[in-house]
């Protein structure tokens, strides 16, 4: 079975305080980068 | 190859090599060889995934593609961060708190011994014939480009990797990687400089990225959706996260980066870092392909640029059929090239009908140019070459070799050779781990001492180096290369990942329910990959979906009438 998630406690991140912060930071940077990517397309198509 | 080409050649893989048994002093315990004690920092562990995953033929290969097919490629990648995201919250924890040395082994604490050996075996068979390709890309090409022998380069390449891996194990992976990653970092920023510098002098680099993206060159994102579409937003985002999921929630040779991290956090960190930084690189790789098209805009282009089947089809037997072919191909090159100038020359007079026009006639020269050069492939097949014929694994090092100076070409096999080697490094130390810890220790000898393991750990990192040496010709049959890779990754990772979604998040799912599903996911995919057009990117999807499926139905039907939630086995 998953061990138990207790046993081996989680570090904060370093930085924006919550895992949940970074992660949400990460889908944002993805989200950018796909806009860039678009208007990149577009500027140059 | 010049003497100062090889100078630095020479050097830098000296350097690579005696980094690598420096850093490796100490690995003397199993924990220490396999797992790095668990003291790796987390931008060592994210280098060492990038440069794992960025072997030689996302440079050769990768711009080739781009010259030919523009940078939609890069949609490939979309599904990574995502993916990354998943594994951090869940993987990552999973597997530090379980303390295991390979993710198979999670599975046997969780479901049974079977489940864990079949996954074992699918890791193994999958990454076994991957690994003979990370080694035959570089042979090959640089055998047609220089005339090297393949078997001699496959040779030279594995037994530095094979000295260094077997002396240092993990710890010497992941810190070459760091330094054969800046290596490789710092050669793509000189080709593309040096690209745009061999530009003609009245094209601005402005003009140039204009005249790829009127060219199609520059589509890094296409929304059109299609099944049989291997590259567009959908299927990066869906097919591509769950490809991300299965190569690096799934994949030892991942798997085990992350694993030496001194904690979750600095785990989790490697992962995040390795997702921002990825796509970057791949648009820049890709651009880099871009800008090579543009440069032959300007210079005369061979039709086919595979060197020794060109020189073959121009022989005087296939002269009748060559002939009009590149007579074809050098009126739409002529065209091109017009085109291309009268845009530049519209675009800085700031007459943007007469660009309107120059940019239809460019396009249509351009199609008559890629029309060529596929008859030029046909040619090639037809008369004896290989069969599905493409020569996109040759189009950048020819550039290279041909038009960069003495130092910079030495600059950028070092970085193939490079990436060659902390590619094959470290897929040849998770083939070890694997068939040590999942195969003989579970399987052979339950209870030897440390330094036998040890010992077996080094004679199995030997061999699969050998293994890798001796299989590396496969190959040849296999069209672009970095397609190849990534197929033959989707033919197993789907069913991979299915089984350890299972596992994390099915607590009812039983033993025997996983393993069926395991088959019954491997059966899907290649039923898929034999029988339908659908792109290998959704094999991923099915497979991983008929294994949850399967399992949770077989676990169901199975199921003991006393069974309680969460105890089934």
């Amino acid at each position: 079975m998953p061990p138990d998630p207790r046993a081996m406690p989680d570090e904060p991140p370093p930085f924006l305080g919550t895992w949940r912060r970074v992660y949400t930071a990460v889908i944002v940077y993805l989200a950018l980068l796909i806009a860039l990517c678009y208007a990149f397309t577009r500027a140059f198509s | 190859m010049r003497p100062l080409d090889w100078a630095v050649l020479v050097g830098s893989l000296a350097s690579i090599i005696a980094y690598g048994l420096y850093r490796g002093r100490g690995s003397n315990t199993v924990d220490r060889y396999l797992l790095a004690g668990k003291s790796m920092p987390w931008y060592a562990m994210a280098l060492s995934i990038m440069a794992t995953q960025a072997s030689a033929i996302t440079f050769i290969s990768t711009t080739g593609q781009s010259y030919v097919d523009g940078m939609r490629f890069v949609q490939f990648y979309f599904g990574m961060p995502l993916a990354m995201v998943a594994l951090s919250a869940t993987a990552v924890p999973i597997f530090h708190r379980a303390k295991v040395y390979t993710a198979y082994q999670y599975l046997e604490n969780r479901f049974d011994a079977k489940t864990r050996a079949l996954a074992s075996l699918i890791f193994l068979m999958q990454r076994g014939l991957s690994v003979g390709l990370t080694f035959y890309a570089p042979a090959i090409v640089l055998s047609v480009i220089f005339g090297w022998p393949d078997r001699l380069t496959t040779l030279i390449i594995g037994v530095t990797v094979v000295l260094y891996t077997v002396t240092g194990g993990i710890r010497t992976v992941t810190w070459t990687d760091v330094q054969q990653m800046m290596i490789i970092l710092f050669g793509l920023v000189v080709a593309l400089v040096m690209i745009v510098l061999l530009l003609p002098r009245q094209i601005t680099f402005l003009d140039a990225v204009h005249l790829a993206g009127s060219a199609g060159k520059l589509n890094a994102v296409t929304f059109h959706f299609d099944w049989n579409d291997r590259y567009n937003l959908w299927s990066g985002l869906i097919g591509g996260m769950f490809l991300a999921l299965s190569y690096f929630g799934c994949d030892q040779s991942q798997v085990q980066r992350y694993l030496t991290g001194k904690s979750i956090a600095q785990s989790k960190l490697s992962l995040l870092f390795t997702a921002m930084a990825k796509i970057p690189m791949q648009f820049f790789i890709l651009f880099i392909g871009a800008m090579v098209f543009v440069f032959y805009i300007f210079e005369p282009a061979p039709m086919v640029f595979q060197r020794i089947e060109y020189n073959r089809i121009q022989q005087p037997e296939l002269r009748a059929r060559y002939e009009p072919i590149a007579a074809r191909y050098q009126d739409a090159y002529d065209r091109r090239k017009a085109g291309a100038l009268a845009i530049v020359e519209a675009r800085h007079s700031g007459d943007t009908r007469a660009e309107s026009e120059a940019i239809a006639n460019y396009r249509r020269a351009q199609r008559d140019v890629d029309t060529a050069r596929r008859e030029g492939a046909r040619l090639v097949e037809a008369t004896g070459g290989e069969k599905g014929f493409r020569d996109t694994n040759y189009i950048f090092l020819s550039f290279v070799t041909k038009y960069l100076p003495s130092g910079i070409v030495g600059l950028v096999i070092a970085v193939i050779l490079a990436a060659t080697m902390s590619s094959s490094s470290g897929e040849i130390n998770s083939l070890a781990t694997v068939s040590v810890v999942d195969i003989y220790k579970r399987h052979f000898r339950k209870q030897g001492s440390d330094r036998h393991y040890l010992t077996a750990s080094r004679v199995a990192t030997a061999f699969w180096g050998a293994y890798a040496v001796a299989f590396a010709g496969l190959g040849k049959h296999l069209g672009s290369l970095i397609e190849a890779v990534n197929i033959v990754g989707s033919l197993f990772y789907g069913s991979l990942l299915g089984v350890f979604v299972l596992a994390f998040f099915f607590k009812r799912v039983t033993g025997t329910g996983a393993f069926v599903g395991m088959i019954a996911g491997e059966a899907a995919i290649f039923a898929a990959f034999l029988f339908t057009g659908i792109s290998f990117l959704w094999y991923n999807v099915i497979g991983c979906v008929v294994v949850i499926a399967t399992g949770m139905a077989v676990s169901y039907v199975l199921r003991p009438a006393s069974a309680t939630p969460g105890t089934a086995r």
